[in-house]
């Protein structure tokens, strides 16, 4: 690592993965790519599950299957990776601050690449009532635990909200043996795909009722049980469970750059963002494409713009 | 293992740890006994974080005295344990006559109880300090030396002193009797006999039935909840000062059974969080812990009169406590009830007639404040009734815990050559390293359980509530402590985050 770049990519998920490539192709030289993860790949490594790649790839493949594709086109690239280290801040001088074990240090770029993807909304932040025990998980979490972690998380699940996360960790429960009692969607559309409503709930006999919602958590040390309100009647019901799955809805992952962000939420010309960061999005190849294009308009400010 | 002590500290609460460190400073064999699996678990977890400057009780007036002499004293008592303490000063805030009426008496008062550095302001001079409040402000009693800190963070501190200066915790040991014996007491717990010399029950909400295990009942506990919200950190510098409400509306006893409340209170915490409560409602139940719906309505009313502005947007967590209140009881018709309004002052009992039982029954606001000079009135009773004298061996010094997000980049770097887990971010939200868990765990006593690391640490605390970061606090507890990941605790007893075997069957 040097200290000097470029272009310095911040996340190493599908979208960093592209702009970064594209970046190169566009005739950028010194391009670092700063992931806290311990591999390339962001989120689509706990994605064992297929239904990525059809509109970028032209076949239909997993989530960690499109980000081995990524990683192989990374190691015939000049691009310089650096994995196991967090961003710390970045700075109006054009400072990024990283830390990692061995050290920590400022790196000084010409342009920065944000695509530091979304986390998820916690339930903590809606105004439920009741104890906080243990076996609430927000599904993303939920995801990592059991298929990169090998965990298990426990039994009788409910999940609230009906977002694509949500959908896929129902299935993972369900095809793990656990009993999913329903998924609680508080609109009266479901969140995530129709594909996988049909795949994740449907073919699982597992019911999805909307207009429904959790107000109450109970249970001392782990959870037993949640209130659901039915918002058409006002009705509220007990619920026994050991488990609490959220899928309440994804937040681009900013913090990095608001500090930057003038009043009117505009960036500094030198930032781009791109992926989940960006906006949060359906599908992979949707982040695939529209990063290729912010790691060309970063080369282009950095080949063409003023030199600093 | 010791089963003789000189003292036993019955609750590892603020009171139970200030206690233990004072009675250390005495040389006396102390032994704190904790029903639950870590310090700061009961109310010292969820408390408003204020560090009072003794304006709002009565002169003359044990709590009045020890909040005043604990105000001054703050900063040197933080340096010395290494606490974040930031004395913010305050604004009692009031809208029309009713609450200009109060807040006159705790000015005259204040002057009475000897508090430096409070003022009357007008309007103007308030809004300059905090342009965010409602319109209409009338005045407010402006405190300099009001201060914040973490409840938590302070616990863990004084017992980490206390420890170090040779005081035992023995956690998961809740203490079922309590009998006397020749020159003592002999406290039991579901698994060891303590032979002791002297009690200081510091249990919290429960000190009434521990005091109950061995004398006649005198004062009891009723609690009433208090709810509250956190805002993120991106709401930091909306406001600067402990900002409170005097409410015009609000009954004049303080309405114990029709949940009369006490306004609004808003914290800019060490963290750079606002916190946001408390509610102070009727409750049956000592089970801490649970938020309810008239709280939180509540709340968002007092909001929208003191600062309807507020970004609740960045609110990332509830919770609740109980304020332990005090009343004095009698028998009538073979129950002992309630006799007259809540004790306000410290009620400090000696149920045995000498110092050989102390019972702190009741410690409310400001407790925390005055944590450390309870603590010391318990031990200077104990080594009195002893005749012990102070140990010049006893240091008070605990060295501040490594925080890497506080560090410039190259204290930062130079702390990762040497350590290099210093460098590894763990939670991001609030930037907490690896080497800065181990420490936790290693400290003593030490944390045990993915809440312990927090309050140690800070992890899991931010806007994501641990969503990122808890598999990994759970993997490093396991790799530290030597057992399984399946075998961490959230918190308290069967608070199992991942599920071994058992579910299958
Ligand atoms: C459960 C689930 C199911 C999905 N299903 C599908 C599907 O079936 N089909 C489909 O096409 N799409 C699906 N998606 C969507 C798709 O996976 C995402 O939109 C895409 O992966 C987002 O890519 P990204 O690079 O923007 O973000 P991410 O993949 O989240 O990558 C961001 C990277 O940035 C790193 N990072 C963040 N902050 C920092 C920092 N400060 N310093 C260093 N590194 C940092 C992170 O570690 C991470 O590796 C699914 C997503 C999920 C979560
Ligand atoms: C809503 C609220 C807001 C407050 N705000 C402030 C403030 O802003 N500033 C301020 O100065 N003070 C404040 N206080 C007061 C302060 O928080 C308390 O005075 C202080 O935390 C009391 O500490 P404690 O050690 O007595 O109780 P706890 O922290 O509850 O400790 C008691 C311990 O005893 C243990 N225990 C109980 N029974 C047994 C048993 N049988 N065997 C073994 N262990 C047992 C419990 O598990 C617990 O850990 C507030 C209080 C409340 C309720």
């Amino acid at each position: 690592m040097r200290d000097i770049y470029d272009l310095i990519v911040i996340g190493g998920g599908p979208a960093g993965m592209a702009a970064a490539l594209t970046a190169e192709e566009c005739g950028v030289d010194r391009i670092l790519i700063i992931e806290r993860g311990e591999r390339l790949g962001g989120i689509l490594n706990q994605c064992t599950h297929s239904g990525f790649g059809a509109a970028y790839f032209g076949e239909e493949m997993t989530g960690t299957e499109f980000a081995e594709r990524f990683r192989e086109r990374m190691s015939d690239s000049g691009v310089e990776v650096i994995t196991g280290t967090m961003v710390l801040s970045v700075s109006a001088d054009r400072t990024v601050t990283v830390s990692n074990k061995s050290g920590c240090a400022e790196l000084h770029t010409k342009a920065v690449v944000l695509a530091t993807g979304c986390r998820e909304r916690p339930i903590s932040s809606l105004h439920v009532t009741g104890t906080r025990p243990s076996g609430v998980f927000e599904a993303g979490a939920a995801q990592k635990m059991l298929n990169l972690g090998g965990y298990d998380i426990g039994d009788d699940a409910v999940v609230l909200g009906s977002g694509d996360v949500g959908l896929v960790v129902a299935r993972c429960l369900a095809q793990r043996g656990r009993r999913v009692i329903g998924v609680f969607e508080i609109r009266d559309v479901c969140g995530g795909s129709d594909k996988n409503r049909t795949e994740c709930l449907d073919f699982y006999g597992i019911p999805l009722y909307f207009r429904h919602t959790v107000t109450r958590i109970h249970g001392e040390g782990r959870i037993s049980g949640v209130t659901v309100k039915d918002l058409d009647s006002g009705a509220e019901r007990y619920i026994g469970c050991g488990t609490l799955i959220t899928s309440l809805g994804l937040v681009p992952e900013r913090e990095l750059i608001e500090p930057l962000e003038a009043e009117d939420g505009s960036l500094p010309e030198w930032i781009f963002t791109c992926g989940d960061a960006r906006t949060v999005h359906d599908t992979v190849d949707a982040v695939a494409f529209e990063a290729e294009k912010t790691g060309a308009e970063a080369a282009e400010y950095i080949t063409g713009g003023t030199d600093i | 293992m010791r089963t003789e002590y000189d003292a036993t500290v019955i609750g590892a609460g603020l009171l139970g740890c200030f206690t233990a460190r004072e009675l250390v400073r005495y040389g006396l064999h102390t032994i704190v006994l904790e029903q639950r699996e870590d310090v700061c678990t009961g109310i010292s977890r969820a408390n408003s974080a204020i560090v009072y400057t003794g304006c709002d009780t009565k002169p003359g007036t044990i709590k009045t005295e020890m909040c005043v002499r604990a105000n001054r004293g703050f900063d040197t008592l933080c340096r010395e344990l290494g606490v974040r303490f930031s004395r913010c000063g305050s604004l009692m805030i009031c809208f029309g006559p009713c609450g200009l009426g109060v807040l006159e008496k705790k000015y005259a008062q204040g002057l009475e109880n000897g508090v430096q550095g409070l003022r009357m302001i007008g309007p103007e001079e308030t809004y300059d300090l905090e342009p965010n409040l409602a319109p209409g402000v009338r005045a407010a009693l402006y405190a300099e030396g009001t201060g914040t800190v973490l409840p938590w963070e302070l616990g863990c501190a004084a017992a980490e002193n206390a420890a170090a200066n040779g005081a035992e915790f023995r956690f998961c040991s809740r203490v079922l009797g309590i009998s006397r014996r020749e020159g003592g007491y002999t406290v039991s717990t579901d698994t060891e006999n303590i032979r002791t010399r002297c009690v200081i029950n510091c249990a919290g909400l429960f000190a009434d039935e521990v005091q109950e295990l061995l004398f006649a009942p005198s004062v009891r506990l009723f609690p009433k909840r208090g709810d509250y919200y956190v805002l993120d950190t991106k709401a930091e510098g909306f406001i600067s000062h402990v900002i409170s409400h005097e409410p015009e509306d609000k009954k004049k006893d303080g309405g114990f059974d029709k949940g009369g409340d006490k306004g609004l209170t808003l914290v800019p915490t060490v963290e750079g969080n606002i916190l946001v409560g408390p509610s102070n409602m009727p409750t049956d139940s000592k089970r801490l812990g649970s938020t309810e719906r008239d709280g939180f309505e509540l709340l968002d009313r007092r909001i929208s009169e003191v600062m309807p502005g507020l970004p609740m947007r960045h609110m990332i967590r509830s919770f609740s406590s109980l304020r332990p209140n005090p009343f004095q009881v009698e028998l009538a018709g073979g129950e002992y009830v309630r006799n007259g309004k809540s004790i306000s002052n410290f009620t400090i009992a000696e149920p045995a007639g000498d110092a050989s039982f102390l019972s702190f029954i009741g410690i409310k606001t400001p407790g925390m404040t005055c944590a450390q000079e309870l603590g010391r009135y318990a031990a200077e009773k104990a080594a009195a009734y002893l005749g012990a004298k102070e140990d010049p061996r006893f240091d008070p010094v605990r060295p501040a815990p490594v925080r890497t997000a506080d560090l410039s980049v190259a204290e930062r770097d130079a702390l990762i050559k040497d350590r290099p887990d210093y460098g590894r971010i763990v939670c991001r939200c609030r930037g907490v390293s690896e080497g800065e868990m181990i420490d936790a765990i290693h400290s003593k006593p030490g944390a045990v359980t993915v809440d312990g690391i927090k309050r140690r640490t800070g992890a899991g605390g931010g806007r994501c509530q641990g969503g990122f970061c808890s598999q990994k606090v759970i993997e490093l507890l396991a790799r530290e402590r030597r057992c399984l990941p399946e075998e961490i605790m959230k918190d308290g007893p069967g608070s199992y985050i991942l599920t071994g075997g058992e579910t299958d069957a």
